[in-house]
């Protein structure tokens, strides 16, 4: 199923030397994610560095020649996207990695990569933005710039990478989706979950399959119970003389401005992800059905709030927390399930509340949905969140 | 996330036998106890501190323990601000980066200055002497060690600094096994400098913490 998977003992090589105890390593985040990558079959890499996105780039520089891929590093981000694209159309599985400024570069070809139905990884790992910002500090401030960020109503898979295991589980699922659904998927990780360096047991790699069914990776290939959602893609190279453009176009690849032919394909697009919500929402509920307040939180927050947790337990503060691991498409089931039996959901964020917003439009109707941001550069600590919550119990007491 | 982690406690018991006997007062091994420890390295860029942070990261997973790393430094590309923080517990972590220090180890004015705040008050602060010059006030155990000029004197290179550095603060506090920290540190220095490591590592574990106490205020 994957081509050339990498051979367990090559991970090791990736920390410090070859002498590494076999049983587990430390390795940082970034790291991981380009060995989910290649693991996953990404062969193909055209990137500019951009801190605290780097070392994915140094790791794909390092391996992928090795692993019998391309890697680029291109003048720009505009461009590195752009290779990306034309790799993915002759058929390889391609990825680049990048940081906000990077990712506001990539917005308008991403919207062609959409369009096209080229599958593709993009790796944004946030710092804190807008601009320049803070180069090595985490942020989750580009959630909604993943969803709407290109222009046009376009579908969005976008996932949330909370520790290094996260990094490398979370990379071969994305590349799997952009596969599947012939669609870009992005990785949101921050400065954090990037940059630290955490104990992951290789061992534990083979627990890491969190999508099931068949991926073939034959180029131009699609699932048959996708088959009328996504479009039959154009392999350059492969023998015929495809079309290939970012305006609306039906099955032979040529434009089109028929309002019939327009409205069907910009829904089918939308629909192959909206349709699929239920495979390609992964999250994990703590204390499941226990608690007063959901904590509800995605990337390194999501840690604080199993932090918080804990600690409310050990007060007897009734929490659950809801980890999304994707954002977007939004996972609305379970929102709404675990919004019908909390009084509270708290959505703590390193962001003005983007995140928030989303969850309130789906839960306002069942419960109080209350949003906390951060924007410091640092992260909540759980005793951040654990006052909050007992001062939401507290008036809900007092009440 | 732990209650007990107060004051130091003393060595850790040497058989089942002796887990009854209340702790004394610890000549080595003060942080060994614990099963949860917080570490920061903090000094200017380019003294080695990531890599102190890596190698103690890798010594504690050789101990089979979960541990996070986590760095931070300045936008600049060299100069300013660098630290290295280490969270090792016997549990799985979930908050990835320092609340307070159990030990601080300062390897420039400016981090001991900066950083100090960062430790609780019950935690060991440990500083290059001979780099902080004037140490900044702390209640608890302060312990002054001029590692660099030590390094250089036992090795003839100052970059050896830092290996020195861990093995005083393995050494002293314990908070991972001497095993696995040779280990760490032979796995991470560049091949040749085994040998000039090796005795850094050595006189940094040998130091008796005593002969530098530094009265506090």
């Amino acid at each position: 199923m994957l081509n050339c998977p990498m051979h367990m003992d090559q991970w090791h090589s990736h920390l410090l030397g070859e002498r590494v105890d076999q049983s587990s390593l430390v390795i940082q985040g970034n790291r991981a994610c380009a060995l989910g990558a290649l693991d996953a079959g990404v062969r193909f890499f055209a990137g500019y560095p951009i801190s605290p996105s780097s070392e994915i780039m140094e790791a794909m520089a390092d391996r992928l020649p090795a692993a019998g891929g391309v890697f680029i590093q291109m003048e720009d981000e505009i461009a590195s996207i752009c290779a990306c694209i034309g790799a993915a159309l002759t058929g390889e599985l391609a990825m680049t990695a990048t940081s906000g400024p990077g990712f506001s570069l990539m917005q308008e070809a991403l919207g062609y990569a959409i369009m096209v139905e080229t599958p593709l990884l993009i790796v944004n790992v946030m710092r804190v933005g807008p601009s320049t910002g803070r180069p090595t500090a985490p942020s989750q401030g580009d959630v909604m710039q993943a969803r709407w960020g290109t222009h046009g109503d376009h579908p969005a898979i976008v996932l949330a990478a909370s520790n290094v295991a996260d990094m490398y589980r979370l990379t071969m699922a994305a590349v799997r989706f952009a596969q599947r659904f012939r669609t870009p998927v992005i990785l949101l990780a921050d400065q954090l979950v990037g940059q630290m360096r955490e104990s992951f047991s290789p061992e534990l790699i083979g627990r890491y399959r969190l999508t099931s069914g068949d991926f073939d990776f034959t180029p131009g290939y699609i699932h048959p119970d996708l088959a009328r959602e996504v479009h039959r893609p154009h392999v350059l190279g492969s023998g015929s003389h495809p079309h290939v453009t970012g305006l609306f176009h039906d099955d032979t690849g040529f434009p089109t401005n028929d309002p019939e032919k327009s409205d069907s394909f910009l829904r089918e697009l939308y629909n192959k992800v909206a349709h699929h919500r239920n495979e390609l929402c992964l999250y994990d509920v703590k204390n499941e059905g226990k608690g007063r307040v959901c904590i509800v939180a995605y990337g390194s927050c999501a840690r604080t709030a199993r932090a918080a947790w804990k600690l409310a337990d050990q007060e007897g503060l009734p929490v659950e927390v809801l980890h999304l691991y994707t954002l977007f498409p939004l996972p609305v089931e379970i929102i709404q399930q675990v919004a019908r039996r909390v009084e509270f959901m708290l959505i703590p964020e390193l962001n003005l509340g983007q995140y928030a917003h989303e969850v309130r439009k789906m839960a306002e109707q069942w419960t109080t949905v209350i949003g906390m941001g951060k924007i410091d550069g640092t992260l909540f600590t759980p005793r951040e969140i654990l006052d909050r919550i007992a001062e939401l119990i507290g008036k809900y007491e007092s009440v | 996330m732990n209650p007990s982690a107060n004051a130091p406690q003393g060595v850790r018991a040497a058989g089942p036998e002796e887990t009854e006997t209340p702790r004394v007062s610890a000549r080595v091994g003060l942080l060994a106890d614990r099963d949860f420890v917080e570490v920061r390295f903090c000094g200017s860029g380019g003294q080695g501190l990531l890599l102190m942070g890596l190698i103690l990261a890798v010594a504690a997973n050789h101990d089979h323990r979960c541990v996070v790393q986590t760095e931070s430094y300045g936008p600049e590309a060299r100069g300013g601000h660098s630290r290295s923080d280490v969270i090792i517990s016997d549990t799985a972590i979930d908050y990835p980066t320092l609340d307070s220090a159990d030990l601080l180890v300062a390897l420039s004015q400016e981090a001991a200055d900066g950083y100090t705040r960062s430790l609780r008050r019950e935690g060991i602060l440990m500083y290059d002497s001979g780099k902080v010059t004037n140490p900044p006030s702390f209640p608890g155990m302060t312990i002054g060690v001029p590692f660099t000029r030590l390094a250089t004197e036992e090795t003839g290179r100052p970059q050896t600094t830092n290996v020195l550095t861990l093995g005083a603060v393995v050494g002293i506090t314990g908070v991972v096994s001497v095993e696995s920290l040779t280990k760490a540190v032979m796995e991470a220095v560049p091949a040749g400098t085994t040998e000039v490591n090796a005795r850094a590592l050595a006189r940094g574990l040998a130091l008796d913490y005593a002969e530098w106490m530094v009265d506090s205020c």
